[in-house]
């Protein structure tokens, strides 16, 4: 985006750090100045390729690439008739080959391939299923349905929230009022000595605070989970495929050799078979190699098949 | 694990009579299907026998241990002993005259390498052999697929060396054997002179390292039977016990009878029969095999072609694709 220059006036984002390349529907930028004086009139030709534009079809460029924005319009276009749901078709691959139908009108236009046919193709499609696009643009897809429930949910959890707050504040005042009305009455009435009285009463105020406190915690986390996110009761994941058949017995591996008995790992090392190898060096050591290893196999290889006997001949 | 192994399972055979019935099936397989213009009778004059074959062979095991004994840099027995497996395995089931033995020698020598992890480049390979690298290159890596295919690509050996340090490490262990390491010499002479037979085919690699072992040890006037019958087979193995004295003394006696001085006169003679009767579709000297070749190059060039022409056209429908899904929409 940073070395962007505009293909009539040569300005570049370095030039002008505030340049604001603008498309139209050809997919060929231009400055946003360029813009204001080539359009002064509302309409013109694109200074590239002499298609007539009007301006108020030039977006601010997003992607780096014009042709990606070429697209992004294209397909923006494409979709606002082609706008079937998956609800509407009877099978995944039906809905299936009409994406794939979509996206070769949408590649096709984007790269300037029979567009002739491409957009007689779509006018076709307008014709055929009118009724149908105008019913769709007002029906909600799945997932628009699913989100605005979840928005309308948050808003109705927001709603309550503020509400109780208010109720809250509220009564804390009227309990003030009524505390202080108290004190009053009680300094007015009562025959006790002033101060004591405004201290019992200092000492039932701050009792009064602090029990507050310890219950507002709780009831903050009683609010956070109560919190139910929409979506997750809805969408459920596909089941996993269960596999028939018998399960799988573990059975341990017992070794053939065919020949004498083996001494086990730890006669290697006890009865001194290790003795009479290489000691394995540090190195060797390090990558899990110890001469007892070595030993074994040397061992194994010379017991195994010594039982070997020959098949009976066969005639 | 041998017993487990496609070693044991494929490639252990019963006795050397049923190796040498394989062998002359292979031979009248290879007359039979390039020799029908040629009467009974003369036969032989023009082919090779199976006895004749079988010596062919025999000789070029022994060029195959000297090549890997002079081969830079210097080759673990493992890969001598596997490419001696290969080289034994291919002439079971094809005739020599239809893969000239100098060629496939070198294959499963190189193979050999590969396998046994043994890394030597086919530059560095073929610097080992005299005359024309180039083709000798050529014939190495034309071959190697060839010879995977006849072993079944059943490539994993077990020779009898590892099976030797492990007998040799009990040995030391559980035997009162004053100094075992005086066996090695022995030992390695043994299993030298077992690869010019047909013993690695018919005996398991523990049986024969058991009958390299006992063979150095009767040279030094040692007697290890107690070892054997008492401390390596015990109370458990004393059923198996008989066969196994029976593979050890005919592992024994089938090395003794190892002749590896061959006759010179008869090689040459063998030689130029070979030449002539070699089938000469596998001769990289020949017109039929150049032909050949270039055939397959051709008709890889073919096949490619039609392959890019197959997608070419794929893509094309692919770009028309608006085309033929108008009728859909319509």
């Amino acid at each position: 985006m940073e070395d962007f220059t505009c293909p009539r006036c040569k300005t570049s984002k370095f030039q002008n750090p505030s340049l604001k390349m603008m498309v139209n529907v050809c997919g060929h930028g231009l400055c946003e100045s360029c813009v204001d004086l080539l359009f002064l009139k509302g309409s013109g030709s694109c200074p590239e390729c002499r298609i007539p534009l009007r301006r108020n079809n030039f977006r601010i460029q997003l992607f780096e690439d014009a042709n990606v924005e070429k697209e992004v319009d294209i397909r923006k276009r494409v979709l606002r008739d082609f706008n079937k749901k998956e609800e509407d078709f009877g099978s995944l691959a039906e809905y299936n080959d009409y994406l794939e139908e979509v996206e070769t009108i949408i590649y096709n236009l984007a790269n300037n391939i029979d567009i002739v046919n491409t957009n007689k193709k779509i006018e076709q499609y307008k014709r055929d299923n009118r009724e149908q696009i105008l019913k769709s643009k007002g029906k909600l897809g799945r997932e628009e349905y699913e989100l605005e429930e979840m928005l309308e949910f948050e808003k109705q959890q927001t709603e309550l929230r503020k509400q109780e707050i208010i109720m809250e504040e509220t009564e804390t005042k009227k309990k003030k009022i009524r505390e202080k009305e108290a004190l009053i009455d009680e300094l007015m009435f009562s025959t006790e000595n002033a101060k004591n009285i405004v201290e019992t009463f200092a000492q039932q105020a701050k009792e009064a605070k602090e029990e507050e406190a310890k219950a507002a915690p709780a009831k903050k986390t009683h609010f956070s989970s109560g919190i139910q996110i929409g979506r997750q009761s809805q969408s459920t994941f596909l089941p996993v495929p269960a596999e028939d058949g018998p399960l799988f017995v573990y059975k341990p591996f017992v070794m053939q050799t065919d020949g004498p008995k083996l001494p086990n790992d730890e006669d290697v090392i006890i009865k001194g078979y290790t003795n009479h190898v290489r000691s394995e060096n540090e190195q060797e050591r390090a990558g899990g190699f110890r001469s007892n290893i070595a030993c074994m196999r040397a061992l194994q290889d010379a017991f195994s098949g010594l039982y070997h006997v020959r098949k009976a001949p066969v005639h | 694990m041998f017993s487990t192994s496609t070693q044991c399972k494929h490639w252990m055979f019963n006795s050397e009579e049923e190796l040498n019935k394989l062998r002359e099936n292979a031979n009248l397989k290879h007359i039979q299907t390039y020799g029908r213009h040629i009467n009974e009778a003369q036969r032989y004059d023009y082919f090779l026998t199976a006895e004749e074959e079988k010596i062919m062979v025999k000789r070029y095991e022994i060029r195959l241990r000297d090549f890997c004994k002079r081969f830079q840099p210097p080759m673990t027995r493992c890969v001598i002993g596997t490419a001696f497996h290969y080289f034994k395995r291919f002439y079971i089931h094809n005739s020599v005259m239809n893969h000239h033995p100098k060629e496939i020698m070198v294959t499963c020598i190189y193979l050999a390498c590969k396998v046994e992890e043994f890394n030597v480049s086919i530059q560095q390979f073929v610097a080992n052999l005299k005359g024309d690298r180039e083709k000798a290159t050529d014939i190495i890596l034309n071959n190697e697929l060839l010879l995977m295919e006849q072993l079944s690509f059943h490539l994993a050996i077990h020779n009898p060396f590892r099976p030797v340090e492990g007998l040799l490490i009990d040995i030391k262990t559980r035997c009162s054997l004053n100094d075992p390491e005086r066996l090695r010499p022995g030992t390695e002479h043994f299993l030298e002179r077992a690869f010019l037979t047909d013993v690695v085919l018919l005996y398991s690699p523990s049986q024969v390292a058991l009958a390299a072992v006992l063979h150095a040890a009767s040279k030094l006037q040692e007697n290890l039977d107690s070892y054997v019958t008492d401390t390596l087979f015990g109370v458990d193995g004393r059923g198996k016990l008989e066969e196994l004295i029976e593979a050890v003394r005919a592992i024994r006696s089938i090395v003794k009878m190892v002749d590896a001085t061959p006759d010179r006169n008869q090689q040459k003679l063998l030689d130029k029969k070979l030449e002539r009767c070699r089938n000469p579709e596998n001769n990289p000297d020949s017109e039929i095999y150049k032909k050949r070749m270039q055939a397959l190059l051709d008709e890889d060039d073919d096949l490619y072609q039609r392959i890019s022409s197959r997608t070419d056209s794929l893509d094309n429908s692919a770009l028309n694709m608006s085309v033929c899904a108008s009728p859909e929409v319509a």
